[in-house]
């Protein structure tokens, strides 16, 4: 199979999706074209953010501080090691290693010596691992942004991502969810910074290829603790759809950000649909919280009670 | 020690390994080992392969799925 743009040298990379099939020249070219028409598009950043990329060690992340430095843009890393055995002490490493490579050198948070570890959270508060985790890495998005002046947040989410949430969302008629959901989520006045998804135009298989390509080594495993997430039964059951139907998860995307759509009400809508009056300072660390403590702190002080009561001496 | 005249695909993944008889085509040996061609990447060392290129016997290929959660 010949490159379909060149026509001269032998395809690396067959895209269905686009009817189309590239050199590895050629595919670089088309990739970093992608993602920065989705960013020209949606106005995702400017050329004068600092911007904070979450990397995680898996290839979405490091694709996207990879074309992100290519292009230009200030940016550091930020690794959340999420206390999980084994697995995190390998996609630390690959974070590492790469970051190594560019002459970065990542900003690390390490959740055990934040006092909540993931698998420890889990056991003392009762919720899935999956939005605990959700809840501390936005917790330190922030935070960190702040403490970094970074103007913005970029996380490595792609169109296969994107498409499962909304599928996800759409079934179960998450309207405020659906009126949320964007690439871009806008800044607030109270200390929430500016998140973006420059990634959302391309897919698993676009961003595994070019990380390959790249030379780029990312961890190929799976978080254990999200195995039987749900959003693989949406993931599974869009790829299916896309195997018959070439095309069909980006036209679904891009029909839900039309403007048009009175679904979604934009960027705009950002704020949290629970949110009543104005946030203030979480009593304990400062950050913007509807409640007296924020969700973070909570849960911290949760995991800590739970150790308190283990350390204490066991009476009759 | 594997059988030269076979080609070897691995499944890191899923921590598997098939023996299958060449010539044959990657979808072909996707379809064997039963794998959807659009989850996945085929790799051969430093080379990214297309699904109708033809892999030869004594050749080993890798499979890795790009299926992320979360
Ligand atoms: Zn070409
Ligand atoms: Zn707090």
């Amino acid at each position: 199979m010949k490159c379909k743009r060149c026509r001269r040298a032998e395809a690396a990379v067959d895209l269905p999706s686009h009817h189309a099939a590239f050199c590895t020249d050629c595919f670089f070219l088309f990739f970093r074209r992608q993602v920065t028409e989705g960013i020209r598009k949606l106005r995702l950043l400017a050329p004068e953010d600092r911007v904070l990329v979450c990397v995680s060690g898996g290839k979405d992340s490091l694709v996207l501080w990879d074309v992100l430095m290519d292009e230009g843009y200030e940016t550091e890393g930020l690794y959340i090691d999420l206390g999980i055995d084994g697995y995190s002490d390998r996609s630390k490493e690959k974070v590492l290693a790469y970051a190594t490579s560019r002459g970065k050198t990542p900003i690390v948070v390490d959740l055990a010596k934040e006092g909540i570890p993931i698998p420890e959270a889990a056991r003392c508060v009762r919720m899935q691992e999956c939005s605990i985790c959700g809840t501390v890495k936005r917790y330190f998005f922030n935070r960190v942004a702040a403490e970094g002046k970074f103007t913005v947040v970029a996380t490595g989410h792609n169109l296969d991502d994107e498409t499962a949430r909304l599928l996800g969302n759409l079934l179960h008629w998450q309207r405020d969810h659906l009126a949320r959901q964007h690439p871009l989520l806008p800044g607030t006045d109270e200390g929430l910074v500016r998140k973006v998804k420059p990634l959302w135009r391309v897919s698993e298989v676009e961003t595994a290829a070019y990380g390959f390509l790249k030379g780029i080594d990312y961890v190929t495993e799976e978080c254990p603790m999200s195995e039987d997430a749900t959003s693989l039964v949406y993931k599974e059951a869009l790829s299916r759809i896309e195997d018959r139907m070439p095309g069909t998860r980006i036209v679904f995307y891009k029909g839900f950000l039309d403007p048009s759509n009175p679904l979604r009400k934009g960027p705009e809508a950002a704020a949290p649909a629970d949110a009543v009056g104005t946030p203030r300072a979480c009593a304990a660390c400062g950050a913007p919280t509807y409640a007296e403590t924020c969700s973070y702190c909570r849960m911290k002080e949760r995991v800590r009670k739970a150790r308190s009561l283990r350390a204490a001496p066991v009476s009759r | 020690m594997y059988n030269v005249g076979m080609i070897t695909v691995r499944l890191p993944q899923k921590k598997m390994e098939l023996e299958l008889p060449g010539p044959r085509r990657v979808m072909d040996l996707l379809a064997e080992a039963g794998v959807r061609p659009t989850t996945v990447i085929v790799t051969q060392g430093r080379r990214l392969l297309t699904k109708d290129h033809r892999v030869e016997d004594g050749t080993t290929i890798d499979v890795i799925s790009v299926v992320s959660g979360g």
